[in-house]
């Protein structure tokens, strides 16, 4: 009866890492949820399901469609989604649709009861539109041993991390750096990390007009082109995943890379360089200037076309993003409420942050813009074509797209 | 057959198909016809974001908020714009540009390499100029390497079929995300084949760091992962070879080629139409690999635009523009053989 067993292991598995704390959700109903399909979000379901009594059903839906999916239910007449689990880029379009319902009357009835911190609101104007937990940023990871070999110093501008990524490569390192310029989308992430950093924007906030054309955005994009010299040639191929391998595998000296990889580069399963990387904030693309890098929140939405009970849903979210989640949890992620504990994993996100690294924008215009840069710069990195020109064809594709979505007017 | 029992019998086939096929592909030409989006206002904002340890930073801007109706429901603009959405999505204004452009002519040479720059410089010409060369660069070796294949499994002794028809049609059996991946993994830096080839002594090669290398390679997965399609067809097609004209031809004195020319390949000739069709219209809908490899930079395909325009651009209008220049794409790269078909069914009649 092997089957029994396997079935067994994975009743035990699914089973929350939390001894069952108690829920005080009350009234009764049925609440479904849905979110993309990660660790942490794992525990919150599981964390959630804990409230399910006679009379309350809690159902988490965890699927890497999510986001088509939460579109298309807060779309309909009636959502069969009572919640959903969003970050910047995904609330944008909700929001701009006009589709989430304000939580401001129930976070001021449960404030109390469930300990609700300010900073775990994301307001709108004065509308809390969702319950963020946790935040994720791109920073830097470098050997420290190679570092140290060197006599190279923790860079703290592109400057200095173009000048270590030179000694290292005279050095006989090869392809001393990575980042993920592979897909179109992590490609125009770096670029924009790197724009704002150096004081440029991607829209007038006034017009709606793309401000991607401006001496300080070429310079962005020449920087990402100077660090294309000391990458693998195959980059152009690889996504966050597969600098993670490069770093792991010791092909690379340092790279930009999503902070919650961190520990992943201690897992002696998968990495080759256990204890030798060191983690620092995303360097800065002029002296004194912020870390060139953006932050991003996940939290929870409720729409307004739900078929359940918004304050039963409510109540179930925050019996799973209280205090006790988080104490007994701290490792699994950076969370945003104050009895976190930062780990070694985590420190260099809450210094990137902490320097002055801005939120990922969260309106339609940047993602219209990210998606046209994503498709045009790569054209400048590979050598076709200037920095400016490769913008301005971003440029008037950014203008069709937002003409077509009524953001622009013809 | 009287004709009500004809429309009896073809009635379930015709609502199935009207249900299945054409509904659908209505629906795609209705949505591809219209705009759709929700009313938006400027609005000077402060948005509140979270740090941590009860931290908080304001961030104000002028920011799209949607326009709200009565019921508190965003007002949605749902307008018809006639065929501006294929125009925008074959990006004709830019092609046009590029076309009407004054340019130095020095040699036609120069001109000729000037305008494909320019013009694979426009997305959707670019993805287009790689889905040709996928579709036109597979066809013939997937049906060279599929005939191949029948013939040679035709002639292995009987106990070694089975485990050779298996082995064969196992690119096929495979998910192309997988495959691809696979294939992708190959090349890596480090990976089995670059390190091969640095232990041979011939240095190090990054077939993932240019337009020629990395088209290569996926024109050669999607042989390698067409043909056990093509085989499969193609040997079941063998074993329908009449013996009678075989055995005459042998008797007459003709060689194997010659047998194979004159006999076998007339023989399965509709099915190497089919063949031909069918991939042609899986070639031009090349997804996968491009999506893996993603370097859409070197190598994109039209079907890819309309996934990026769907995910990235939340435009499902636009996307619906895309898919419907695929079908028209291929229905122009069916023509050739529809009309032969038809021709021979006209002849045989």
């Amino acid at each position: 009866m092997k089957f029994k067993y396997i079935v067994a292991a994975a009743a035990l598995a699914a089973l929350p890492s939390t001894a069952l704390a108690e829920c005080k959700v009350e009234g009764s109903g049925e609440v479904n949820v849905i979110s993309n399909f990660f660790e942490t979000l794992e525990l919150i379901a599981n964390t959630m399901k804990e409230c399910e009594r006679d009379g309350l059903v809690v159902d988490a839906k965890l699927t890497t469609e999510h986001r088509s999916e939460t579109e298309q239910s807060f779309a309909a007449g009636s959502s069969p989604f009572d919640a959903a689990a969003v970050a910047n880029s995904s609330i944008t379009l909700l929001q701009a649709r006009g589709q989430l319902r304000p939580l401001n009357d129930l976070v001021d009835k449960y404030r109390d009861t469930y300990d609700i911190e300010d900073q775990m609101l994301i307001r709108f104007g004065d509308d809390i539109m969702a319950i963020a937990f946790m935040v994720n940023a791109q920073h830097f990871y470098y050997r420290k041993d190679l570092f140290e070999e060197h006599g190279l110093a923790v860079p703290k501008t592109y400057d200095e991390l173009l000048a270590a990524a030179k000694t290292l490569k005279a050095a006989g390192i090869e392809h001393p750096y990575g980042a993920a310029f592979g897909n179109s989308w992590e490609l125009a992430n770096e670029y924009v990390n790197l724009l704002l950093a150096n004081g440029g924007q991607l829209f007038d906030p006034a017009t709606s007009e793309p401000a991607f054309e401006t001496p300080e955005a070429v310079e962005a994009l020449e920087i990402l082109g100077a660090l294309f010299e000391y990458m693998s040639p195959n980059s152009m191929s690889l996504d966050f995943g597969g600098v993670k391998r490069q770093l792991q595998q010791g092909d690379i000296a340092m790279a930009i890379q999503w902070g919650d990889q961190a520990p992943t580069m201690d897992n002696a399963d998968e990495s080759t360089v256990v204890g030798k990387i060191g983690y620092a904030p995303a360097p800065a693309t002029r002296e004194g200037g912020p870390p060139a890098s953006t932050f991003w929140w996940d939290g929870y939405v409720i729409p307004k076309n739900l078929d359940g009970d918004p304050d039963v849903t409510f109540q179930v979210i925050m019996h799973a993003l209280g205090a006790e989640t988080v104490a007994k949890n701290n490792d699994t992620t950076l969370w945003i409420r104050s009895n976190y504990q930062p780990t070694q994993y985590t420190a260099a996100i809450t210094e990137t942050v902490m320097g002055g690294a801005p939120p990922y924008p969260m309106n339609p215009q940047s993602s219209l813009a990210h998606s046209s840069l994503g498709e045009n710069i790569s054209d400048f990195i590979t050598g076709k074509e200037s920095a400016a020109q490769s913008l301005a064809d971003a440029a008037k594709a950014y203008r069709a797209a937002a003409r077509e979505q009524g953001l622009l007017a013809n | 057959m009287k004709r009500k029992s004809f429309l009896l019998f073809v009635a379930p086939s015709v609502v199935s198909m009207l249900l299945l096929i054409a509904m659908p592909l209505a629906g795609v030409v209705y949505l591809a016809l219209h705009q759709s989006y929700v009313k938006t206002e400027l609005v000077e904002l402060t948005t509140e974001v979270p740090l941590f340890g009860g931290l908080k930073r304001q961030v104000t801007r002028t920011v799209p908020q949607p326009v709200l109706d009565e019921n508190g429901r965003g007002v949605k603009v749902w307008k018809f714009v006639g065929a501006d959405n294929i125009v925008q999505a074959a990006e004709v204004e830019g092609l046009d540009e590029i076309l009407s452009g004054a340019r130095e002519v020095t040699s036609l040479r120069g001109f000729i390499s000037e305008l494909h720059r320019e013009i694979t410089n426009v997305d959707f010409w670019s993805a287009l100029e790689f889905t040709l060369l996928y579709t036109f660069g597979t066809t013939p070796f997937v049906l060279l390497i599929g005939l191949g294949l029948a013939l040679g499994v035709d002639r292995a002794s009987e106990r070694l079929r089975g485990t050779m028809v298996f082995v064969s049609i196992l690119p096929m059996i495979v998910t192309p995300v997988v495959s691809s991946l696979a294939v992708y993994w190959l090349f890596l830096d480090g990976a089995v084949i670059a390190s091969l080839i640095e232990a041979l002594g011939f240095g190090r090669f990054y077939f993932l760091a240019d337009q020629l290398t990395i088209r290569t390679v996926i024109v050669a997965y999607g042989i390698w992962w067409a043909a056990p399609f093509a085989f499969i067809i193609l040997y079941a097609g063998l074993q329908t070879v009449p013996r009678d004209p075989l055995e005459a031809a042998m008797i007459d004195g003709a060689s194997a080629w010659q047998r194979l020319r004159y006999v076998v390949i007339p023989h399965l000739m509709p099915l190497l139409a089919v063949i031909t069709v069918i991939h042609v219209m899986d070639a031009y809908r090349v997804f996968e690999p491009i999506l893996v490899f993603g370097a859409s930079v070197f190598a994109n395909s039209v079907q890819y635009l309309t996934y990026y325009t769907l995910s990235y651009e939340d435009n499902a209008n636009k996307a619906a523009a895309y898919a419907i220049l695929t079908v028209i794409g291929v229905v122009i790269l069916l023509i050739p053989v529809l009309v032969h078909t038809y021709r021979d069914q006209a002849t045989r009649r």
